[in-house]
Parts: C-alpha cells; sequence; structure tokens
C-alpha cells in the first residue's frame, strides 16, 4: 500500500492556480524528492497533504487517510517540518517539545529520548531564540519524530544551514527512512536530492513536468559528454550522443592536443533546467 | 473538541503570555494603577456618600428614586430658596428643586424643569458622579415607572450607611481598572495570542497538529478568560471593601469577559501582523474605555454616543453591582451587555470561519 497517493489535485489563490492537477503516489519507506523554484506549489502541496489546506479539487490520501474528511486520524500519522523555523522563541527547545508531545497526548518523558536523539541535551533549556539555525532545525526535526510519525514532510530542510549539521539531517533522512518512515522531501539542493531520494518529481508552474528516478531522469533527459582540456588551455566538451563525437575525439588525440579527458553525465540539475526551463537559483 | 488539546494551548500561552513584555505590561497595568492609588490615597477607600439636598413638595417619584440609590443621602428643605444655603450648610454635592407636578408632567410628556446645584466646592469625581447619577435616574423615570422601595431605605439609610457604598475616587476607579483589564484583555491579549502564531508562522504547525481550528481558537479564549480571572480577582481583593455585591460584580465581570474575548477574537482573525494589532488596539481600547471614564460635563451628543458603547451599560452594571444596589437596578443593563456580548460571539465566530 502506497504510503503517500495524490490524484488530480489542485488548488489556486485569487485566481491563480498554485498547484495544478497533479498525481503521484510514494511508497512507504521512501524518500520522495519534490522540486521546484520558489512558487512552484511545492508548500502548497505540504499544506494540503498535511491537512493545513484544503485542496480545490482532486484527492489525496496520506497513511490510509483522506486529507479532506479523515484529518482528525490523519495529523497523529503525520510530521511536518515547515521551511520556516516556526518554534515558540520565548520557549526553550525543552518547552517547545513538552508542548507538542502534550498535544499529541504522548508522553512527556519522550522529549528527554528525542533531544538526546538530535544531539540538544545541553541547550535544550535555553530559549530558542539563543539557538543557532542548525539547533533550531534540529528543535523542528525532533519535534516532527516526536510522536513518531508514518510520513515526514520536509520542506527546504538544510536551506541555510553550514554543511556539517546539513549532513547530520542527511543522514538522519537515510536513518529515518531505513526505519520505514516515508519521506516527502522539498529541496533546493539538487545533489542533495540526487543523494537522498528514491524518486523526485520536478514540479514547475503548479504541474509536475518529469517524474523517476534521479538516475533515469539523468539517462532519459540529460546529455552524457567528454569534457576535454587542451595544451593550449582551451577546453571543450564534446556530446556523445553526437554522430561526430568519435571521429572528433581521435581527431584531437592523434594531433597531440589533449592535456586531460573525463566524462561528465548530466547533473540532476541540468535536467532540471532542461524540463523547467531555468535552473533552481534563478 | 479535546479538552486535552485546548488545555495544551492555553497552559502554553499562559506561560509564554508573562515572558512577552508587551503582553505582561498590557496585563499588568491595572494591578499597577489600583496599587499605586493605594499607596498615594491610603485613606480614599472609606466611602463618603453624596448629600443631597432637595425640596420636593410632591413627593416625586425622581427623589424617591433617588433615596433608593445606595450612593445617595437625602436631606428634606424647607423651601426651594433655602437649597443654596443649605447646600453650602450641609456641605452637600448639591441640591434639586422638583416642581409640586413633577410625576404628572412626566407622565404627560411634558418635560418639566429641573432646577439643579452643583456645590463646586466638591471634587470633580464627586461633581461628576453626582451629574451622572441624576442624569440616569431622569432618564430612568421617563423609560420605566419606579418602584416603590421607601421604607427598605429608611432603614438602610439609618443603620448602615457605611455598607450602602459611596462615591471616593477608590469606587470611581474599581469600574473602570475593571472594564480596563477587560479592554486589555479583550483589544490586546487575545488578538496578540492569535495573530502571533500567524506571523511566526507557528500556526502552521499548530495545524499540522492534531489540534482543530476551533480547538486552537478556544484555547486563546480561556488564555484571556484565566487571565481576567486572575487579574479581575485581584482588583477586587484589593478593593474587596468597595465591593457591595460580590455576585453580581461577578456577573458583571463574566459578561464583560464574553463580550470582550469574542471582540478580541474577531480582531485576531481579522488581523495579520502585530503592528496592525497595536494600531488597532489603542482604538478599540479607547472606544471600551471612554464610557467609563467620569463624565465632566461632556456635551449632550458625546454622552448618547456613549451610550452606544457596550461597555457604557457594562460600566453601570459594575458602579451599581459595587455600590451595593438591589439586583432590579442591575439587571437592565447586564441584559445589554448580554445581548452585546452574543452578538460579538456570532461576528467572532463568523470572522473565524470566514478567515479558515
Amino acid at each position: 500500500m502506497n504510503a503517500i497517493e495524490v490524484e488530480n489535485l489542485s488548488r489556486a489563490f485569487n485566481g491563480v492556480k498554485a498547484v495544478d492537477d497533479i498525481s503521484f503516489s510514494v511508497q512507504r519507506g521512501e524518500v520522495f524528492g519534490f522540486l521546484g523554484h520558489n512558487g512552484a506549489g511545492k508548500t502548497t502541496t505540504i499544506r494540503m497533504l498535511s491537512g493545513q489546506l484544503l485542496p480545490g479539487s482532486g484527492n489525496a490520501r496520506v497513511a490510509g487517510c483522506d486529507v479532506i474528511t479523515e484529518q482528525r486520524r490523519l495529523k497523529p500519522l503525520i510530521g511536518v517540518v515547515s521551511e520556516h523555523q516556526n518554534l515558540y522563541e520565548r520557549m526553550s527547545g525543552r518547552e517547545n517539545l513538552e508542548f507538542a508531545v502534550r498535544l499529541y497526548g504522548q508522553d512527556v518523558r519522550r522529549v528527554s529520548e528525542t533531544l538526546k536523539q538530535v544531539g540538544l541535551v545541553e541547550r535544550a533549556d535555553d530559549n530558542v531564540r539563543k539557538y543557532s539555525n542548525g539547533m533550531k532545525q534540529r528543535v523542528l526535526i525532533a519535534r516532527a519524530l516526536l510522536h513518531r510519525p508514518e510520513v515526514l514532510f520536509l520542506d527546504e530542510p538544510t536551506r541555510g544551514l553550514d554543511p556539517v549539521v546539513g549532513r547530520e539531517i542527511r543522514r538522519l533522512i537515510l536513518d529515518l527512512s531505513s526505519e520505514g518512515v516515508t519521506i516527502f522531501l522539498t529541496t533546493h539542493y539538487m545533489e542533495e536530492a540526487d543523494q537522498l531520494c528514491g524518486r523526485v518529481a520536478f514540479l514547475s508552474e503548479g504541474r509536475i513536468v518529469a517524474m523517476d528516478t534521479p538516475n533515469a531522469l539523468k539517462v532519459a533527459h540529460g546529455q552524457n559528454c567528454v569534457r576535454v582540456t587542451l595544451h593550449n588551455g582551451e577546453s571543450l566538451s564534446i556530446a556523445l550522443d553526437r554522430r561526430d563525437a568519435g571521429e572528433q575525439l581521435k581527431q584531437l588525440v592523434n594531433d597531440g592536443q589533449v592535456r586531460t579527458l573525463h566524462s561528465a553525465e548530466a547533473t540532476l540539475e541540468e535536467v532540471f533546467i532542461r524540463m523547467a526551463g531555468r535552473g533552481l537559483s534563478e | 473538541m479535546n479538552m486535552r488539546t485546548i488545555a495544551a494551548i492555553t497552559r502554553k500561552d499562559v506561560v509564554d503570555a508573562i515572558r512577552n513584555r508587551y503582553l505582561l505590561t498590557a496585563l499588568i497595568t491595572p494591578l499597577f494603577v489600583a496599587l499605586l492609588f493605594r499607596v498615594l490615597l491610603p485613606g480614599d477607600g472609606s466611602r463618603s456618600l453624596l448629600n443631597i439636598v432637595v425640596h420636593d413638595p410632591g413627593n416625586s417619584t425622581l427623589v424617591a428614586e433617588l433615596r433608593n440609590t445606595p450612593q445617595m443621602k437625602v436631606v428634606e428643605a424647607d423651601s426651594a430658596d433655602a437649597i443654596a444655603s443649605e447646600v453650602e450648610k450641609r456641605k452637600a454635592i448639591g441640591g434639586l428643586v422638583v416642581p409640586a407636578n413633577f410625576d404628572a408632567d412626566v407622565a404627560a410628556g411634558k418635560q418639566p424643569e429641573l432646577t439643579i446645584y452643583v456645590n463646586n466646592k466638591k471634587s470633580v469625581f464627586e461633581q461628576s458622579a453626582f451629574r451622572r447619577l441624576l442624569d440616569q435616574q431622569v432618564r430612568s423615570l421617563v423609560q420605566h415607572p419606579a418602584p416603590a422601595r421607601l421604607v427598605w431605605i429608611d432603614v438602610d439609610k439609618e443603620s448602615n450607611e457605611q455598607s450602602r457604598g459611596g462615591v471616593g475616587l477608590g469606587q470611581m476607579l474599581l469600574p473602570l481598572l475593571l472594564i480596563m483589564t477587560l479592554g486589555m484583555i479583550g483589544a490586546m491579549v487575545v488578538p496578540l495570542l492569535l495573530v502571533e502564531e500567524k506571523e511566526k508562522r507557528t500556526l502552521d504547525f499548530l495545524l499540522s497538529s492534531p489540534a482543530s481550528l476551533r480547538e486552537i481558537v478556544a484555547g486563546k479564549a480561556l488564555t484571556g478568560v484565566a487571565y481576567t480571572i486572575l487579574i479581575a480577582g485581584l482588583l477586587l481583593v484589593i478593593n474587596r471593601q468597595l465591593v457591595g455585591n460580590w455576585l453580581l460584580t461577578l456577573l458583571s465581570i463574566l459578561f464583560g469577559l464574553v463580550f470582550v474575548v469574542s471582540i478580541g477574537l474577531v480582531m485576531g482573525s481579522l488581523l495579520n501582523n502585530m503592528m496592525q494589532v497595536n494600531t488597532w488596539a489603542s482604538s478599540v481600547l479607547i472606544v471600551l474605555l471612554a464610557p467609563t471614564f467620569p463624565s465632566l460635563a461632556l456635551p449632550a451628543a458625546v454622552e448618547t454616543a456613549m451610550r452606544l458603547v457596550p461597555t457604557y451599560y457594562l460600566s453601570e452594571a459594575l458602579k451599581l453591582s459595587l455600590a451595593g444596589s438591589a439586583p432590579s437596578r442591575v439587571w437592565g443593563h447586564l441584559a445589554v451587555v448580554l445581548v452585546c456580548s452574543v452578538i460579538a460571539f456570532g461576528a467572532a465566530t463568523w470572522a473565524l470561519r470566514n478567515r479558515s
């Protein structure tokens, strides 16, 4: 059974379609990447799938629950890490988690375990206001995990974090996935998506323009090439799907012009640019 | 609705509000003012009655009602000409000359002339209270016939004047402070609790948790109720000697509470950031508090406009309750507050449903 099933989901704001007739499914335990520009509809999709926003049309089931009619059953089964660091800043990390535990009707003792899990025991009683971005992000993730959700929505979980914290969070995502937690991830970092996600969907102007495993997308839509550096300092990129690629390479080697030669696969970013018309950072 | 969820939200908000300097200031201001006046004017707790000299050859209903007013002590003068000198001699707040056929003229809608003397040597607070009480009595005459309670007043007047209320500064201040507390809760605390969740995006977290929007709103409303009970309770305890009728006073506060919390929920659902709340809160607070200030010879139009604000009736209900008036004199005001509360609650429900 799929953890997430979406059929023809749409949502408009003031007549402008933020999400336009999207359909996909995510298997249990899968890390599914949802990639797109700012305003492409990623957060709106998460808000609809997590019961924060009613869809305009279409159906969606998350953890076996209809997102419109079964919200009360759905919410204890999901965790959401927002793209905004939406913590109560006048409260400590521990108080934030204790509040969440009470909302979910869980045992408050679970807070200490979770603080340990995300490495925040020492600073647990400090005001969140004094935390670094990385620490806040860890509290957010801890808060989303406290009630052991089946499906975890992560909206840009590593944005603005230093590489070390980013790596820790990526490791945590893989650990959770191996424990059977389904992860719905949005990110601007293509390498991160490539590294973490079993499948990715590219979203552009509210529509899914491509969806597959990162490798399949790279093979199907990327352009493999050979990068050649010549002795005169010039750099060439020779696409391997060109008919005359072999001849051109042979000529350069025979002429003794080649200094270095590397194969270069298409990146997910390049595939995305090809599909969506511009890069994620633009 | 899940009570556990509501309790969790209320508990969080009660603690969090104390850490918010802005909210804390709003919450403790009425208490601070009450304590300040107790320190600066320690003797004000004693209740001076408003002495009034009347010449009423026709034994009018108006004077009968004045005798029935807990804040007043009515003394008869032999003639209309003696009123001014009697006022001065007895150090009364004022005097009143009632024509012999006053009741008949009122009943016929003739608007008979009343000559009222005000002792300018008395404090502005006492003068203001006198004007207000007299005005209130005249209006009540036109609205409905006065009940006869002469016997009861005669006994009470002689036996226990101290417990019948008065118009010391403390007694004028207490209704104002109670309504200020309610106003702060309604115009500032409740909207800020809601708007801050929107602005800091913590509402997204709440909405993705098992809490429904209805439970979130109930949690905020309950926080407002909890703080009102705490602060109004402290104000009443500090000024307990000024409370004439505890049950009516508490009932007035309860009705007022429903009204202001509903106003707060309307504001919280319509406004989106704290800047907007700050801007609107001041205006709403001024409107809510204006009718509770002692009227210092305001133009008639302004006085009439004040009567359009529900806190006018709340203020009257509180003043009468604190003065120990009979319930029959308070019910009318409380009924107006209750109707306004129901309307405000309906508006809050509509606004929240629309915004969600």
